[in-house]
């Protein structure tokens, strides 16, 4: 009940020669935050994601923008944790991704009370390189190593457990920093916020001239400038990026 | 118009071509930021988002008020204590507390606890608002620094006094005895009393002195007059079988 804290400093002379004069307060107690329900997995920690899929691909297939372009369907939500990491982008994650992201949770987190699992399969898309030194031409090139294409608006992992966002925030940024697309540690509830203001905004735009309007009935022939792909995107991604600021 | 056509020919204006061919021409990229045609450009500048504008700009608002803050249960439970304190008890003294070694204060309160009297730790920032509220607004003064209750269900104000004069790290500061409130020098007062039985004992010896000796006073004559009587009776009797001249004082008497 009796807890000593250094009060606010008292006006003109508090105290003599300026001392503060201990005095106690009450203490506050909070609620402990509610953890029932949250289901540990079997290991707490990433899996070690393989460099190389099991049966390797032969054919090897064009980087194709269709696969890192718009938004992501698949893993938008949350399964298990109750924070992630949210990609604002497009991009390709190759293997050193993955292991920068295992190894810096792995080490950020307590894997006695957090766990943490994987959004995003292992590499399976191959890219090819010529070998240093060839000569241009002579066909593609062997393949090099195997990436996974991530869409805007997808979950890379998820952390949950015994934690709060403060514990694990830190170590999640230092990872979003490190990916080749712009990415954001998020909550749950942080993903919902963001979700509910992006309709709102959809829903109180004052400018009548939508993307979607101009487009869709072709004013002044703006068609001749825009790609089909506009028709789905609504003018919100542009290649892999994502243009957040727009609706 | 010959603009808007761009380049077909005058007579397929307006038509689709019915055979497209698979395009060809630049790859996509995927690596960079791919510079925008121009009126693209142009019409991305154009349908950019527009936040409502609200009727009153926020700056010619009122203030907003301050939250109040939602006091937990801790505090409320705190507070119903003190309540229950300042309803159940008879004598309550305010004392200023001073640090002083957990040793001195367990047997302070050893001692007081053998008279009976409580000692109660009470923070200023749940007895303030529970006082303003109260009957005992009066007593605010003295909540300023750390503060103890010593509250009792009878009036022991001499053992209290008794015990603080050992303890020279708490000040009584005032005390507030059956709804009235006092001061440090009032409680001493208050102390030097006699108790409440022995001040009866003195009323009632004071108001029963008067009718006993009006009483007295009025049975005098009478009484003065029968002892009169018994000696005139007592010397009648004597004369008769005694010497005759002894009636005379008692006729005196009589005539007194």
């Amino acid at each position: 009940m009796w807890r000593w804290r250094l009060p606010r400093p008292l006006p003109a002379g508090g105290g003599p020669g300026g001392v503060t004069v201990p005095r106690a307060g009450l203490k506050k107690y909070v609620l402990p935050p509610d953890y029932s329900g949250i289901v540990f997995p079997e290991r707490t920690k990433l899996k070690f994601m393989d460099k190389v899929p099991a049966v390797p691909k032969v054919r090897r297939e064009p980087r194709q923008l269709r696969d890192i372009r718009g938004p992501s369907r698949e893993a938008t939500d949350f399964t298990q944790g109750q924070y992630g990491i949210l990609a604002l982008g497009g991009g390709y994650l190759h293997w050193g991704h993955f292991e920068m992201i295992r190894l810096t949770i792995g080490r950020g987190m307590n894997p006695k009370t957090m766990f943490a699992i994987w959004r995003v399969p292992a590499p399976s898309k191959p890219v090819t390189r010529k070998s240093l030194g060839h000569r241009m031409g002579g066909g593609k090139g062997p393949i090099d190593h195997y990436v996974t294409a991530v869409k805007s608006g997808r979950l890379v992992v998820e952390v949950g457990g015994h934690c709060e966002f403060g514990e694990v925030k830190p170590f999640l940024t230092q990872v979003a920093k490190k990916l080749p697309f712009p990415a954001v540690p998020i909550s749950r509830d942080g993903l919902r916020e963001m979700r509910q203001e992006e309709e709102e905004k959809r829903l109180n735009n004052q400018n009548p001239w939508t993307f979607e309007r101009v487009v869709t009935s072709n004013m002044l022939g703006m068609r001749k400038y825009l790609s089909p792909y506009d028709l789905q995107l609504k003018g919100r991604y542009w290649g892999k990026f994502f243009l957040k600021h727009r609706v | 118009m010959a603009a808007l056509s761009g380049g077909v020919a005058p007579w397929c204006r307006g038509w689709l071509p019915a055979l497209q061919f698979v395009r060809r021409g630049s790859k996509a990229v995927t690596r960079h930021w791919k510079a925008m045609h121009f009126q693209r450009q142009k019409l991305m500048a154009v349908t950019e988002y527009l936040a409502p504008r609200p009727a009153v700009p926020p700056r010619c608002l009122a203030p907003r008020k301050e939250t109040v803050e939602e006091d937990n249960g801790y505090v409320q439970l705190l507070r119903r204590q003190v309540e229950e304190v300042f309803r159940d008890n008879r004598m309550i003294a305010v004392c200023q507390f001073n640090s002083m070694p957990g040793e001195d204060v367990v047997l302070m309160r050893h001692y007081l606890r053998k008279h009976n009297i409580e000692v109660k730790f009470v923070l200023n920032e749940i007895i303030r608002p529970v006082l303003s509220q109260s009957k005992y607004k009066n007593l605010l003064p003295l909540f300023v620094a750390r503060n103890i209750l010593l509250v009792s269900r009878e009036t022991k104000v001499k053992e209290m006094l008794r015990v603080l004069k050992g303890v020279p790290q708490i000040n009584l500061l005032g005390a507030c005895i059956d709804d009235t409130i006092l001061s440090r020098q009032g409680v001493e007062n208050f102390a030097k009393l006699p108790s409440l039985e022995a001040t009866q004992g003195q009323t009632v010896g004071a108001l029963a002195l008067l009718p006993s000796q009006t009483s007295s006073l009025l049975q005098r004559g009478s009484a003065h007059l029968t002892a009169l009587l018994d000696q005139h009776i007592s010397r009648l009797q004597a004369a008769e079988t005694g010497s005759p001249a002894e009636p005379a004082p008692a006729q005196s008497s009589e005539a007194h």
